[in-house]
């Protein structure tokens, strides 16, 4: 039987061809605590160096199997780059993500740039040596998977959400044009990571399922947006949406990505008969209550029905906990290359 | 019109007010009842707080989302400015009220959850210590101690801070076995909680602002008693 290295069985699999075994990766992190801990470093220290990030995402892949290295972990690189700075909780105890301290409380004070200057500022230029070490690494043998924030939650992380979702009502207009510029921002930003050789791009829509608005407001708000940034962006693209998403999980299909990525709160059992069988879905465990709370006994299962609903890779519904129990990581890749041995509704098998 | 005419009118106007996040409205009526002389708390409770509860059942039908929550709420906070400094201590009798620190524990700066539980406290006349966002866990338990607060309640919305919570917990039955703790936020479970070893839960599984709207039926309920 023929085997695959990890970029090749990812390339395929977002080409459609047949593969080996289903890869395990995600469209967000995948860091894990015990490649922490085997390089001595403190997690905080993670995110502002090319070299840890890039080496935490390849020691995880290599410890468990994993198909991929994404890069990078937080979601406060671009706000930092844009002037609103970054705490990274150095002196805490334990694992915390870094956080935006200084967001613009009204619509009033957003100040983007108008060049790509951005780009070059904070932590940018981290990332970008992280995804050439990470593309480097034993002559390309993992795929590297970039990922930038969608329009509604990167305006989120730029404004204090509040003033955002109350502005969807109450300030429509100005709020629209908010929207499209970030639209434009994410379109360089996931086109420059492109540039970069990365070989998927993700795009995170997260703060935008029905549990925060209504199908109608995204529809008329959030779809339009994604389909720009789509029409934008080469091959392989991928849209993800936490939270409930049964209500537009066909609106999210129109938006023009190569696959759709959810997470446990859809039921992709309807989402696959919605869809039919030839979109790529990805989903669908929790990756909290999987990896850190359940046995390890229990994941076998919890894998499984994720690939009898019908996704056609694995993913984790957000970024893993780092602070996850080893055997169950090790269940969950076990379980993955176990059943994802046979076809799964849009991706065929080689043999 | 008589006193119970103009009463039923006024928490009308109110409760409306609220749904229809119209914040004119409810500072009108607001007005109107201190004009006339009604019971202020029977107005909060009754008016501006049932109105929230409606708005809670048109957000479980899936009518209302997260935009009109805020706005409702925004609605709701422009009538308690307006009434609260008028309520008087006899009328809240042996109602709940107390102390409650409050805030989203270190690496989260998401803070709309909490701020809903902050007013829900607020309208059933307890005295609330907001200590903001993104708080060091050390500062929950210092709070509590210098207020002697009854009650501490802890949000937060993204899976990688809610650990932080667990630490708080320990680190205030450590200093004051007695104090009864809350958790809240997107994605603190029943047996996460359990797990932790809070006394409460704000029960928030699916959604931070929905289940925190439901806590004004079950202040509302106390208060009746």
């Amino acid at each position: 039987m023929t085997t695959l290295t990890p970029r090749e069985r990812i390339r395929r699999f977002f080409r459609r061809e047949p593969i080996d075994v289903m890869p395990v990766f995600s469209g967000m992190g995948m860091v894990t605590i015990q490649a922490i801990e085997k390089m001595g470093i403190h997690f905080a220290k993670v995110h502002s160096s090319a070299e840890y990030l890039a080496r935490s995402a390849i020691t995880s892949a290599e410890l468990f199997g994993l198909d991929a290295v994404i890069v990078p972990y937080d979601m406060c690189t671009v706000p930092e780059a844009l002037g609103r700075g970054v705490s990274l909780y150095e002196d805490a105890d334990g694992i915390l993500y870094p956080t935006v301290p200084s967001k613009w409380g009204t619509l009033d004070q957003v100040d983007l740039p108008a060049d790509t200057g951005y780009l070059s500022k904070g932590r940018m230029p981290v990332v970008d040596e992280a995804i050439r070490i990470a593309k480097a690494y034993e002559n390309g043998r993992y795929a590297v998977g970039g990922w930038v924030l969608g329009p509604f939650t990167m305006a989120g992380q730029l404004i204090e959400l509040d003033v955002l979702l109350k502005g969807l009502k109450k300030d429509k207009d100005r709020v629209e044009d908010f929207l499209s510029k970030m639209t434009d921002l994410v379109i360089q930003i996931a086109k420059h990571y492109q540039a970069l050789g990365v070989d998927y791009m993700n795009i995170r829509e997260m703060g935008s399922g029905t549990d925060l608005l209504s199908p109608r407001m995204w529809k008329t708000l959030i779809q339009p947006n994604l389909k720009k940034v789509f029409a934008e962006l080469s091959s392989p693209k991928i849209l993800h949406i936490c939270g409930s998403t049964d209500l537009i999980i066909e609106m999210m299909n129109e938006c023009g990505s190569d696959a759709i990525s959810v997470d446990q709160k859809n039921n992709v059992a309807e989402s696959r008969k919605k869809l039919g069988r030839d979109a790529i879905i990805l989903g669908n465990f929790d990756p909290y209550g999987t990896l850190v709370k359940l046995e390890a006994s229990q994941v076998d299962g919890v894998i499984k029905k994720c690939i009898d609903n019908g996704v056609d890779a694995v993913w984790p519904g957000c970024d893993l906990w780092p602070d996850l129990k080893a055997d169950n990581m090790r269940a969950y890749v076990e379980a993955v290359r176990k059943y994802g041995k046979a076809p799964t509704p849009a991706v065929g098998r080689m043999n | 019109m008589g006193n119970e005419g103009m009463r039923e009118k006024l928490l009308k106007e109110l409760s409306e007010g609220v749904v229809e996040y119209d914040e004119e409205r409810v500072k009108k009526a607001s007005n109107e009842v201190l004009d006339k002389g009604l019971n202020v708390y029977d107005a909060v409770m009754n008016g501006l707080a049932a109105g929230m509860e409606k708005v809670g059942a048109l957000y479980d039908q899936q009518e209302y989302f997260v935009p009109e929550l805020l706005m409702c709420a925004d609605a709701l906070y422009a009538g308690l400015d307006i009434l609260k400094p008028h309520i008087r201590l006899e009328d809240l009798g042996d109602k709940p009220k107390g102390q409650v620190v409050i805030g989203t524990v270190q690496g989260d700066v998401h803070d709309i959850g909490k701020n809903i539980i902050k007013m829900m406290f607020e309208v059933a006349g307890f005295t609330v210590h907001d200590l903001g966002r993104d708080v060091p866990l050390e500062k929950f338990v210092e709070e509590q101690l210098r207020t002697d607060a009854e009650i501490v309640a802890l949000s937060a919305m993204m899976t990688t801070t809610m650990m932080g919570m667990k630490k708080v917990v320990e680190m205030i039955k450590e200093k004051n076995p007695n104090v009864a703790i809350m958790l809240g936020g997107a994605p603190v479970t029943r047996d996460t909680a359990g797990l932790f070893g809070a006394d409460g839960y704000a029960e928030s599984a699916g959604n931070a602002v929905q289940e925190a709207i439901k806590m004004i039926s079950r202040l509302r309920e106390m208060q009746q008693k």
